[in-house]
């Protein structure tokens, strides 16, 4: 009867079924998002891609000239690519468990495997958009990043912002339906301050230092620090980000502890 | 071995919380079969979603010693924008099983046509016990949660749910929900009553299921 679950297993037997629901839940969320018909999971990527072109091209046309001489299509590119990825992510969030509540029926499924396998499906699609604009930058506009590491670093600082944001609103949606109503708001009103589309050295010296406590401006600077090296100045702090990141996720996973216990499924 | 130790469970409502189990103590051991009898209401749903682990006590301890399955015979346990054959795939890749020969004994077990390859939002209720049913077979648990409703019916699937019960029971340990006397005497050797929110166990089914119609009268 070597088939039959095993009541309790050790830690590498629990990785192992942590990575397997993370990817079973994984492959079910792209067949929901994007099913089998026309591109199908080609659209995971095409989303981000089509969004950021568009909106690097209209400005590109538009043909507002940037402080130190900055391409339009790669400045717009390179903000609204990451912060689409932090929008999307935050915005799911109040919907995130309710969406796969009927799956918490399996006691190997947890919240943070379903919080989990969004993170990184959101997280791999727009990495993989961000990549091909890279290619893209690099090929036609001849501007190879500068320091990939740190447009790595940009989006995995950006991811961590986000989930921990996500984590906390996909608990606090267990007890009250008022994020339900409010992140839609608050995301919309964070486009301006999250630091996507204004550079730090264009500010006033004052309002610089209010601009750095916001983590994610810390993100855009690393960012763009990676692409475009010391074409122009930025200024970030990677610890004061990874603290940002540290006690947000680990605010996020304590809250989501006893939200599931009150979790009606 | 399943040890329930001063189990609380409330909901809350705008009426204010209502007490569904108030000290639930109970033992199952690996094998048992055992009928858990109660009215409409009486709180069976809840005390085996609270043992599957779908959800959490308010009070006390749920200790579970053999594998439980998920509580069977309700809709849970699938997604419903995905197709039964894409939830039959989630089980294999969840619980380790083989991807094909899941696929295909779901297939053939829920017995749904091309609806098989359709999202479950397009099923009717029975389709859906069906399918439910037919994914939980696919998994093999110590200990087997079943909701009365799989046993019931005089329908091609409910013969055949009935007969994959009794393999079930042959092999592994089972609890049974139920507010029909009849349907604990087929499966269980020993069944408890759960009424005001308290579980109260009989070591004759006879016994049980007398004390069970007096409350009634």
């Amino acid at each position: 009867m070597s088939d039959v679950v095993a009541p309790r297993t050790g830690l590498l037997g629990c990785l192992g079924i942590q990575a397997r629901v993370i990817g079973a839940l994984m492959m079910r969320e792209m067949g929901g998002r994007f099913g089998r018909d026309n591109i199908g999971y080609l659209w995971l990527f095409a989303e981000p891609l089509m969004l950021g072109g568009a909106i690097g091209l209209l400005h590109e046309i538009a043909g507002h000239p940037l402080p130190g001489g900055l391409n339009p299509f790669m400045f717009w590119v390179i903000g609204y690519v990451p912060y689409y990825l932090f929008r999307g992510i935050v915005n799911s969030a109040p919907s995130i468990i309710a969406s796969n509540q009927s799956l918490l029926y399996h006691r190997r499924v947890t919240v943070e495997d379903i919080l989990f396998a969004r993170f990184l499906l959101d997280g791999a699609a727009v990495g993989i958009a961000l990549t091909i604009f890279l290619l893209v930058f690099g090929a036609m506009l001849g501007e190879w990043p500068d320091e990939p590491g740190l447009i790595v670093l940009g989006m995995a600082g950006m991811l961590g912002i986000a989930q921990g944001l996500a984590m906390l609103i996909a608990a606090a949606t267990v007890y009250t339906e008022l994020f339900d109503r409010i992140t839609h708001l608050f995301t919309y009103l964070s486009l301006g301050l999250t630091g996507a589309f204004f550079m730090v050295f264009w500010l006033p010296t004052d309002l610089q230092q209010d601009a750095l406590l916001v983590p994610t401006v810390h993100c855009f600077e690393m960012l763009r620090r990676g692409l475009y090296g010391t074409q122009v100045p930025t200024t970030f702090d990677i610890p004061y980000l990874v603290a940002w990141v540290a006690v947000l996720n680990l605010l996020g996973l304590a809250a989501l502890r006893p939200a599931r216990r009150r979790l009606v499924v | 071995m399943i040890r329930l130790q001063g189990v609380h469970k409330s909901y809350k409502t705008h009426f204010g919380a209502k007490e569904v189990l108030r000290g639930v103590d109970a033992e199952f051991r690996r094998g048992e079969k055992v009928g858990i009898l109660g009215r409409n209401g009486a709180g069976k749903t809840t005390l085996l979603r609270l043992i599957a682990g779908v959800e959490h006590p308010n009070q006390g301890r749920i200790e579970r010693r053999m594998s439980v399955s998920w509580p069977l015979g309700f809709a849970g346990a699938m997604h419903y924008g995905m197709s039964g054959a894409d939830n039959a795939r989630f089980i294999a890749r969840i619980y380790d099983r083989p991807m094909q020969e899941t696929v295909e004994f779901v297939e053939d077990f829920a017995d749904l046509g091309s609806y098989y390859r359709m999202p479950v939002k397009t099923y009717s209720s029975g389709m859906i016990v069906r399918l439910g049913f037919a994914l939980s077979l696919a998994v093999q648990f110590d200990c087997y949660l079943v909701d009365e409703a799989i046993a019931v019916g005089d329908t091609k699937f409910g013969r055949r749910a009935r007969a994959a019960l009794a393999d079930i029971n042959a092999r592994s340990a089972l609890l049974l929900v139920s507010h029909q006397a009849e349907t604990v005497r087929a499966f269980c050797e020993t069944a408890a009553i759960l009424d005001d929110g308290r579980l109260t166990r009989y070591d004759d089914l006879d016994e049980a299921i007398a004390a069970y119609h007096a409350a009634a009268a």
